[in-house]
């Protein structure tokens, strides 16, 4: 076997295996492109074949056989052009004037019988063939240029085999014409570059894992490389936008990301220019791969998804492989690549797009973490930032008061104990009334501040209920109010002793602000069914059916208080319930007009009480 | 205002500012030296005077620094004492004391919620939230002071 044998039979075999890589292709997905492939490479492995067995078995075969072989050779670079037109847009003129052609070669082959064809014939095929496929070879390298990752080279490839076939076809038809030894030259030319078309061909067209991962690495390890830093960009956006490029380079195509809006329930995607698209679950295919937690892959999404026909059309999106960004259980989002054309995808590309769609799910799920310990620490300091107000406020409220309170208070008791000395008794019991209202006002209101930070309780210590409601209640204070209590027994819990005696101050001066004079107060405390209780029962005024709902709540009085009798802000009882709700206990009340009303407090007994 | 009047007999000449209970107790008042630490003078002004007009010996400290050195060079039975105070707050004066082994009482003196959990820290003998009354102050003077005097 000669060397030029070895190179026509290595190319010759070469077809054949892309031929049944392009066809087990087109089984699996049935694209234009996939046939064209096919087609192509089928007429080129049958020719092979077929000159092969009849040159072995020294069959000659008839004329009508052999033109419609010639016609089919010629029939190549049409197909190539509807290759060219399958990844990209051939004019329309150039289609119709490429297939005109081709009808008027292929008539000629039969009429004037292919073997012997008149020379002038040969060159004008030879040409036409030569001619378009340049065109085609021109063609797939300016989709080179275009495209990106491991598209641009086998786009590459595709395009340098195209040209390669060109060539090959002008040196055999030119050689074919010649007398040796360019005849014998050229063939051997001829062949060698069939050969290199013939390998060009299968880089590009079907190449193998191995070279495809290859052409994916530097890409993708590009987009790995950089990932690592992407969750400390500014925001979100920047984020998928670097993720949309890393990805879009690592497989050639465009790529979007669109992010999991938990608060619309939608998809969010940001294109390059203009307002976010937002994107139902279940919709067009990021949603539905979003939906169903599972890759996407078309060949034909207008067809494939006919509702969103008009998105695709307007998109340019050809062929389309959506992923859904998933962490764990954690839905965030959806990886959509697509093309305007769609053989750039193989089905191995959906495993890159969850190689990819993998990463960006660590990525953004990183982000969210970070965004989530920004949002905490906001929260910390600005509730940090309401204490220190809290403090700052107390203390320079009540540190005037301190001294109004304190010396207005010294005045009237040195001008009570000497009448003779020159002073305004009167005016000086005002000033000391109205300050210590000021004072109480102040109080309740940091208290009211201070509840709801859910801080009024702080130091809680195990004590005796019952001894301090009564060491409370039997205190003196002003009116003519007898206050009767009755312990029943232990009353031990945790508490924040201060605080409860607040809060029987507070019922207790309720109770005989709204009663007559001379009714007496009766305070109770016991325990039942595991908890301690107290009750503050009077025989005033009552409240209102209707305002009992709300008399706990800030700012509300009963509509029977005579605001110009009772002075308050109507924070005590505000400030009751959260005395007794932040020591986990209930507060309520019972009343009925013109006989009375009853404040029941249930807290939680100490724990040793509570087994027993 | 009844003890005003029977004051009047049991203090002779001099009416009016004396407590109307006992030539003891007045004693007593004479001996105890408060000594009150606060920053701020309206405070510092009204408690000082408060407490001489009742009888107690009064030192006033607007800081800490002057508080340690009122407290060695006039040995007070009784320190009235501010927590929050710009350069040596009450803390602090607190455990320079205890750290001069100091046995006076300390009764600290605050507008902060946490007045009693501030005391508890500093091992005081009381507590005075601000804002007080009148009664609350001469109360717990009274309840610190005696004739127990400091080594």
């Amino acid at each position: 076997m000669t060397a030029l044998e070895l190179i026509t039979l290595l190319s010759q075999a070469i077809y054949v295996v892309i031929f049944l890589a392009v066809g087990y292709r087109y089984l699996r997905a049935r694209t234009p492109a996939h046939l064209d492939m096919t087609v192509f490479f089928g007429i080129l492995a049958f020719v092979v074949v077929e000159s092969r067995i009849a040159t072995a078995a020294g069959i000659v075969p008839p004329e009508w056989f052999t033109d419609s072989v010639i016609a089919a050779v010629i029939a190549l670079p049409y197909i190539l052009l509807r290759l060219v037109d399958d990844f990209t847009v051939v004019p329309r003129s150039i289609k119709r004037g490429a297939e005109v052609l081709l009808i008027a070669a292929v008539a000629a082959v039969y009429v004037l019988q292919g073997p012997t064809l008149p020379p002038v014939y040969v060159f004008l095929i030879v040409g036409y063939i030569a001619g378009l496929s340049f065109y085609c070879g021109f063609r797939f390298f300016r989709s080179a240029i275009r495209a990106k990752g491991v598209t641009r080279r086998r786009m590459q490839a595709i395009s340098l085999g195209t040209a390669l076939f060109a060539l090959d076809i002008l040196a055999a038809g030119i050689g074919g014409q010649m007398s040796d030894p360019w005849k014998t030259i050229l063939a051997a030319v001829g062949q060698v570059l069939g050969l290199a078309a013939a390998i060009s061909w299968f880089l590009g067209f079907a190449p193998p894992p191995i070279l495809r991962r290859a052409w994916q690495a530097p890409e993708l390890r590009q987009f790995l490389a950089r990932a690592a830093n992407l969750p400390r960009l500014p925001s979100t956006r920047d984020i998928v936008r670097e993720l949309e490029r890393g990805a879009a380079a690592a497989t050639g195509s465009d790529a979007r990301i669109g992010v999991w809006d938990e608060d619309i329930l939608k998809i969010r995607f940001w294109p390059p220019t203009g307002e976010p698209v937002d994107v139902e679950p279940g919709r067009y295919f990021s949603g539905r791969a979003f939906k169903q937690q599972k890759t996407l892959l078309s060949a034909q999404p207008m067809r494939d998804d006919p509702q969103g026909a008009d998105a695709y059309r307007a998109a340019k999106v050809g062929a389309i492989i959506a992923t859904p960004i998933t962490a764990g259980e954690k839905r965030l989002g959806v990886l959509v690549l697509y093309a305007e054309r769609p053989p750039i995808f193989a089905v191995s590309d959906s495993e890159l797009s969850q190689l990819l769609a993998d990463q960006a799910a660590v990525v953004l799920e990183s982000r969210a973490l970070i965004d989530h310990a920004a949002r905490v620490r906001a929260r910390e300091e600005a509730a940090r930032l309401k204490e220190d107000f809290l403090s700052a406020a107390a203390h320079d409220l009540k540190t005037p008061l301190t001294t109004v309170v304190a010396q207005a208070q010294f005045l009237e008791r040195k001008a009570t104990r000497d009448p003779s000395a020159p002073s305004d008794l009167a005016g000086l019991q005002r000033i000391v009334r109205e300050a210590q209202r000021l004072s109480a006002l102040v109080t309740d209101l940091l208290d009211a501040a201070r509840m709801e930070q859910g801080r009024l309780v702080a130091d809680r210590e195990p004590m005796d209920l019952g001894t301090l409601v009564s060491s409370v209640a039997t205190r003196q204070r002003p009116g003519a109010h007898r206050v009767d209590v009755d312990v029943r027994g232990a009353v031990v819990g945790n508490y924040d002793g201060r605080r409860i005696e607040q809060l029987l101050e507070n019922l207790i001066e309720n109770a005989s602000k709204y009663s007559p004079e001379a009714t007496p107060v009766n305070v109770n405390v016991w325990q039942q069914d595991g908890e301690a209780r107290i009750t503050v029962q009077d025989q005033g005024i009552g409240i209102p059916a209707a305002d009992l709902p709300r008399i706990f709540e800030r700012f509300s009085r009963a509509s029977n208080v005579d605001d110009r009798k009772f002075h308050g802000m109507g924070l005590g009882l505000y400030i009751c319930r959260g005395i007794v709700e932040e020591h986990g206990g209930r507060i309520w009340a019972e009343s009925e007009i013109g006989k009375g009303s009853t404040f029941h407090v249930a807290l939680p007994l100490g724990e040793e009480r509570r087994l027993n | 205002m009844i003890e005003v009047s029977e004051g009047f007999g049991d203090g002779g000449d001099a009416p009016g500012l004396r407590p109307a209970s006992s030539a003891g107790k007045a004693g007593e008042r004479a001996g105890t030296r408060v000594l009150v630490v606060d920053d701020d003078p309206s405070i510092l002004d009204t408690v000082t005077s408060i407490l001489t007009s009742e009888g107690f010996q009064v030192m006033a400290a607007s800081g800490g620094k002057q508080a340690l050195s009122l407290l060695h060079s006039w040995h007070p039975t009784l320190v009235l004492l501010d927590m929050r105070m710009p350069i040596m707050d009450g803390w602090a004066v607190a455990r320079a004391m205890q750290e001069s082994g100091s046995k006076v009482p300390i009764i600290v003196m605050t507008a902060a919620e946490s007045a009693k959990r501030w005391a508890d820290e500093i091992g005081a003998a009381g507590h005075l939230a601000k804002p007080f009354a009148l009664d609350e102050l001469l109360e717990c003077v009274e309840e610190h002071s005696g004739p127990r005097r400091t080594n």
